[in-house]
């Protein structure tokens, strides 16, 4: 028998006489298990051992790279407790899949910082007076500038659109962003509210941006080689932290700002299920998360920045603009990637 | 004999026999089997090798197109713009040698003419469309200078050749190759002083290259495509293909997880593997992959070309195997049991046969028919056997001839040959018994001789013998079938006659004996003169029993001897 063949039939015949053996053991009817869907990174292994360990329970973890899969599997399976961003949450609870949690529950939440305990300050964590989540992580969208091209570091949204970086400007490929980038640049009321005669601006900008920049990417991966390899001088970051510490780990000499009208940023929160079999479970696992040891992983491991302390990631102080659902999602991207194919504004207007 | 030694052989026989086709046949099918499956999996590879090979080659000519464009003088003079005649002149016929070459390439999405100057303006531009080839002009041309197929491409040297990563085109208003997969393939145009004053992109359309590619592949062989990070961009499900481009994972290391160690370890190298999928997998695969990189790709990136093939297709053939050689295994395992009672018979019948001839020789003693003319042990043991019993009877004729000769002895007398007296006693039992039931007479005559003593001590033993010999002939001579003369010891004789015996015929018979007995009886020189003295005894007259018949016989001697002397 080949060594080949052999793996084949190990591959085939073990799993089929491990679930044999599986099957014919018969589970634990006492140990509670409770199911976390979760981003890489958010509950790393050691995590979820010391919770196993503590409460006498086992975790199912689930993990997802992607919203749209997040959305799925959610809708397709069940869960107890699941991480989401603050903007996605609305259809979450617009589709009754969540529940409301008790934060008084939850003790670590005192530990957090000011500003996310106050959870009727972020929009579309609370609803008819109820939390429907718990914040976690998040990373702000700020400005990565080359040092040598930059006596001074840029200050504004606006430096993306300076005519001296023509060319040497690098931005995000997304048209929600860029539209909210659009509405900050021209000081629009809210960068989440463009007003149907605004937009004609907004996207008159955009052009204006795509005219001035390099190129526009969606992976970081994307974003350290267009950066790296054409002398860039300024970056919107999209991933944050991350790209700056990939493009310091590449040798980049570069510094990294948060604009003075509010960096756009993401928030990731906790929330329970609707069909959470083990409610009190399940706000352990959130107090759990927000106890030292997994906010430490957060910072150290994957260059998130936690919601305990400021000072761990070296990340600039400023202003958060919280992500929020758009006016209409769809027409931005509609708009943007009539831009982004290089239409001009007649065209990218047309309906 | 309840299992006969032919049984046990013929059963070993059998059992050597089913063991040896059934052990060869076992390993011959384990060795095609191994071969069976080696080969199908190297087929999969080459065909995968092959196909690979056609893709670079396939690419090859798209680069060839691209850069035969780019480097044509009409290219450069229409983007530094002459004349405006002559501008819209030479515009359509680049446009015609696009059309052209778009008529030819099924497989071409879009050729362009983009200029580095206005953003990337696009000046020349013929799509594929719905109904056929369309050339695009005026507000529907587009700026591209912010997509790297541009500032990447306008960076290269007059050569260089611009292959840009697998990816769907998102770009609006491309027509036919809208939203579908695609690669974009350019080469920049050089002005007269060395600056790239514009490029020409071709967009091939992935799906329709590898659709042309795999044509003649079997319909049980499923196409896979991956680039180097080992996202699927051909997949049979197509929902995996491109999955990253709806913010989705499908990864081919997921699927095939012995590609993992190689995507990690061998990261833009050229290998290639056969695999297996997933067990968990609905239908088991066996799968080839082949990575290469393609020379000008964006990041060094290339193509995972794979190639499946359900496992039970390839074990299928395996599995005609199994029956082919299970009915060589089973036709020649009859043959064995056949074999086996032929030669369980052949060598039982004539063992049988020896059995029954000496089972019968020990009953009646006459040598039978035994298969003394084989030639082998067995006609060695057959002719020992018939040897063996000749002997025997042999023995036997020795033993009953001895048997007689010591019955004579003991009822004969060995000088005269006369029965001696046990004999006659059993001679005149006999003749007692049977004169009682008939009624019959018996007579004795005691005949005693005389001088056989003085002839003894005169003349010797040899005298006595010579007389006693003589006597005894000489009665023989006188009687009858059914009397009886005997020896009784020393110089005693007694004769038994059966039969009605007078007084006168009795004078008569002892007269004629002491005839016979005074005779002369020549010895050597001499003559002896006997002569003997006779009594007799008559039943019934006598006596009822021997002993009495014989006393009485010799008392009427004694008184004969008396009268004599």
């Amino acid at each position: 028998m080949t060594a080949r063949l052999a793996s084949v039939l190990r591959r085939l015949l073990l799993p089929a006489l491990s679930l044999l053996l599986l099957a014919a053991t018969p589970a634990s009817a006492e140990q509670a298990v409770l199911r976390v869907l979760a981003w890489p990174g958010y509950a790393e292994p050691e995590v979820v051992k010391s919770f196993e360990q503590q409460h006498g329970v086992r975790v199912e973890l689930t993990v997802v790279t992607a919203d749209a899969t997040l959305w799925e599997k959610l809708n397709t399976h069940s869960f107890d407790v699941f991480a989401v961003n603050a903007a996605e949450l609305q259809r979450y609870l617009a589709a009754n899949l969540v529940q409301a949690l008790n934060p008084d529950a939850i003790p670590n939440t005192r530990k957090q910082l000011a500003r996310f305990r106050d959870l009727a300050a972020i929009p579309g964590l609370m609803r008819n007076g109820k939390a429907y989540a718990i914040p976690f992580t998040y990373a702000q969208m700020g400005l990565i500038y080359d040092r040598k091209q930059f006596t001074t570091p840029p200050r504004s949204i606006n430096a993306l659109w300076d005519q001296r970086y023509r060319g040497k400007v690098v931005a995000y490929d997304g048209g929600t962003h860029n539209f909210s980038l659009a509405a900050q640049s021209l000081q629009l009321a809210s960068p989440f509210r463009i007003a149907p005669d605004d937009f004609p601006r907004a996207a008159a900008r955009l052009i204006e941006l795509r005219r001035n920049a390099l190129g526009f990417y969606t992976q970081p991966e994307e974003a350290n080689h267009l950066f790296m390899q054409h002398g860039a001088a300024l970056m919107f970051a999209n991933y944050g932290m991350q790209q700056v510490h990939m493009l310091q780990e590449a040798g980049a000499d570069i510094g990294y700002v948060i604009p003075q009208e509010g960096a756009l940023a993401w928030l990731d929160c906790w929330s329970v299920t609707r069909d959470a079999k083990h409610m009190q479970l399940a706000h352990a696992w959130i107090d759990h998360l927000l106890d030292t040891q997994a906010s430490r992983l957060l910072v150290e491991r994957q260059g998130l920045s936690n919601t305990l302390s400021d000072d761990d990631n070296g990340q600039p102080k400023g202003k958060s603009v919280w992500l929020q659902p758009p006016e209409d999602t769809a027409w931005r991207e509609e708009l943007w990637s009539r831009i982004r194919s290089g239409d001009r504004l007649s065209r990218v207007l047309a309906q | 004999m309840r299992f006969p030694i032919a049984w046990r052989l013929g059963l070993v026989l059998v059992m050597v026999g089913l063991l040896g086709t059934g052990l060869t046949g076992y390993f011959a099918y384990q060795a095609s089997r191994e071969q069976l499956v080696n080969s199908s999996e190297e087929r999969l590879l080459t065909a995968t090798n092959v196909l690979m090979r056609q893709v670079t080659v396939a690419l090859n000519d798209v680069k060839a197109d691209v850069r035969l464009m780019a480097q044509h003088p009409q290219a450069a003079r229409i983007l530094q713009r002459s004349t405006p005649g002559f501008q819209a002149l030479g515009e359509d016929n680049v446009a015609m040698i696009f059309a052209g070459l778009m008529s030819v390439h099924a497989e071409y999405f879009q050729i362009r003419l983009i200029e580095s100057a206005n953003h990337g303006m696009e000046r020349i531009r013929v799509d594929r469309g719905m109904g056929g080839l369309l050339r695009i002009g005026g507000d529907d041309l587009q700026e591209k200078g912010h997509y790297p197929y541009v500032f990447e491409t306008l960076r290269l040297p007059r050569d260089g050749i611009y292959v840009s990563r697998a990816m769907i085109n998102h770009e609006t208003g491309a027509h036919a190759g809208e939203d579908r997969p695609a690669l974009q393939v350019a080469a920049p145009i050089h002005d007269a002083n060395r600056h790239a004053i514009g490029l020409i992109v071709v967009n091939v359309d992935l799906q329709g290259l590898f659709a042309q590619l795999a044509a003649d592949l079997p319909p049980e062989l499923k196409l896979y495509l991956a680039n180097t990070r080992g996202d699927y961009l051909i997949h049979p499900d197509p929902s995996r293909s491109f999955a990253f481009d709806r913010g989705r994972d499908a990864r081919v290391q997921d699927e095939f997880p012995a590609i993992a160690a190689l995507l990690t370890k061998q990261a833009g190298e050229s290998w290639h593997l056969v695999t297996a999928n997933l067990p968990s997998s609905a239908e088991a695969l066996v799968a080839a992959f082949d990575q290469r990189r393609i020379p000008g790709m964006q990041d060094g990136d290339g193509f995972i070309l794979g190639l499946s093939q359900p496992l039970a297709s390839v074990l299928s053939e395996s599995k005609q195997l199994a029956s082919i050689t299970l009915g060589i295994v089973l036709s020649f395992s009859a043959l064995s049991v056949l074999l086996a009672i032929f030669l369980a018979r052949a060598f039982n019948r004539p063992l049988y046969r020896i059995v029954e001839e000496v089972r019968r020789f020990s009953v009646d003693g006459k040598i039978g028919s035994l298969p003394v003319e084989r030639k082998d042990e067995i006609g060695e043991l057959a002719y020992s056997i018939m040897q063996m019993e000749k002997q025997i009877n042999h023995q036997i004729e020795d033993l009953q001839m001895q048997q007689e000769m010591l019955d004579h002895l003991a009822s004969h007398d060995s000088l005269t040959g006369l029965p001696n007296r046990r004999m006659f006693l059993g001679r005149l039992e006999h003749a007692l018994a049977r004169a009682k039931r008939q009624n019959q007479q018996l007579l004795l005559l005691f005949i005693d001789l005389d001088n056989f003593k003085t002839i003894n001590d005169t003349h010797g033993h040899g005298a006595g013998d010579a007389v006693l010999q003589a006597v005894a002939q000489r009665l023989r001579t006188l009687l009858r079938e059914s009397d009886t003369a005997a020896r009784l010891g020393g110089d005693e004789f007694i004769i038994l006659f059966e039969g009605e015996w007078n007084g006168a015929q009795i004078e008569q018979m002892v007269l004629k004996v002491k005839t016979a007995l005074a005779t002369p009886i020549p010895y050597r020189d001499i003559e002896l003169r006997s002569g003997g003295s006779i009594g007799h005894s008559r039943f019934p007259q006598d006596g009822s029993t021997s002993s009495t018949l014989i006393a009485a016989a010799d008392q009427a001697m004694y008184h004969c001897k008396a009268d004599k002397a």
